[in-house]
């Protein structure tokens, strides 16, 4: 069963030695097949193998999210120019971010296009702009040496699809399916930190007919039902049908659920992420501050000639 | 009948780390290997938040804000210090540094 991975992790291999840039003639064109049969096969592998498993097939969007990803990573590190490295960039995160949709973690979707392609690559394409050579540079259309060869190729791709054999072949070891077995139940988080969120689900249900405008209604499960209570003998059960526990569910949404763990798990965590980002900003202000000394031993220009040299 | 299985996502996310990894290595422009760091960061974010979905835990997510976190922060000082050195020799080679010792 796992042939399958080995078999695949050497034509990749050998797809992304073919295309890296290099100054030696290679077939391109062998390589760009390699690597479209490698994907390919890969990828009806794994399809059959989840099939096998009686676990059925994964959508559609997961394939055209994971080519995309995976064409532009490839085009990430094998073009010569780092500017169209960074667009290939931006593809790879917004395939991502759909991965992110297929798995419903609609916030970190959003983040992802927010924060990577709307300003880490917005950095990235900025610096590739100020730390470009002059113009003259690629008059002959040729970018600098050491963006044109890459070093130690085959080595670096038998490293890299060696882990991935290695990676695919365990990971493939069982065929799990991603069941949506919440840790917590979506009412019980609800009556805990939302119970505001309830009252409106059950008006729209018709689910409650005790004063919903009561000053002290409170909500509290007992033997799987949910109990409204606004005070001594004055308790209303409700059944938990499957619609009433999904619309409870449904008002509760991505981001309120990923903001009540953050804060709730991971709060050390967060004033640790500000104290970072504080201190990358004031050592990001402090290497733009320093004066360049020692440099321009050679001017732009004979940089670039000696670089091709 | 469609299915979302953890493996595929796995696979994924195992095939963009691969690739970031061999990118950094192969690459000599220090900008290029920074990008390739980032493209691993996806990897294992696409991992965090399959496995996040897998279990039912919101704990992955809360992961990969901290990871964009680092991502954000790490863009910003390498690249300022990309700078600083594409000004003292005028050339973005990983290899133009490799006298750098200590």
């Amino acid at each position: 069963m796992a042939y399958g991975f080995y078999i695949a992790s050497v034509c990749g291999a050998l797809a992304v030695w073919l295309v890296l840039p290099s100054d030696r003639r290679k077939p391109i064109m062998l390589g760009v097949i390699a690597g479209a049969a490698t994907l390919g096969g890969l990828l009806l592998h794994t399809a059959s193998l989840a099939y096998d498993a009686e676990q059925g097939t994964p959508s559609l969007y997961y394939y055209i999210f994971t080519v995309l990803a995976v064409l532009s990573a490839v085009r990430v590190i094998s073009h010569p120019r780092p500017v169209y490295s960074a667009l290939y960039f931006v593809m790879v995160v917004l395939s991502v971010a759909g991965m992110f949709l297929t798995l419903e973690a609609e916030f970190m979707a959003f983040a992802m296009i927010i924060i990577y392609a709307g300003a880490i690559l917005v950095t990235y394409l900025f610096v590739i702009m100020l730390a470009s050579l002059p113009p003259s540079a690629y008059e002959s259309h040729e970018a600098p040496a050491y963006d044109r060869v890459a070093r130690e190729p085959f080595l670096a791709c038998f490293v890299g699809f060696a882990l991935l054999a290695v990676l695919s072949s365990i990971i493939f070891s069982s065929v799990d399916p991603i069941t949506p077995r919440p840790e917590r139940d979506a009412v019980t988080v609800a009556i805990e930190q939302m119970p505001d969120r309830i009252t409106p689900v059950l008006l729209a249900q018709n689910a409650i007919n005790i004063d919903t405008n009561h000053p002290d209604l409170t909500y509290r499960m007992e033997e799987g039902a949910l109990i409204a209570s606004i005070g001594i003998g004055a308790d209303e059960r409700i059944e938990l049908t499957s619609d009433l526990r999904e619309a409870i569910a449904n008002s509760i949404g991505n981001i309120d659920r990923v903001g009540l763990n953050l804060f709730e798990s991971h709060t050390l965590g967060i004033e640790l992420a500000g104290v970072i980002l504080l201190v990358s900003m004031v050592g990001a202000i402090v290497i733009a501050k320093r004066k360049v000394t020692g440099g321009n031993e050679a001017s732009r220009h004979e940089g670039t000639e000696a670089e091709v040299i | 009948m469609e299915y979302l299985t953890l493996n595929h996502y796995l696979l994924t996310g195992a095939i963009l780390f691969a690739l970031g990894v061999i990118g950094f290595a192969t690459r000599r422009n220090l900008i290029v290997m920074f990008l390739c760091t980032e493209m691993m960061f996806q990897g294992v974010a696409v991992t965090l938040v399959a496995f996040s979905k897998y279990h039912g835990n919101l704990d992955g997510q809360s992961f990969v804000i901290f990871v964009l976190t680092i991502a954000a922060a790490e863009a910003a000082l390498a690249l300022g210090l990309v700078v600083y050195l594409f000004r003292r020799k005028q050339t973005l080679d990983a290899e133009a540094w490799s006298a750098m010792k200590g």
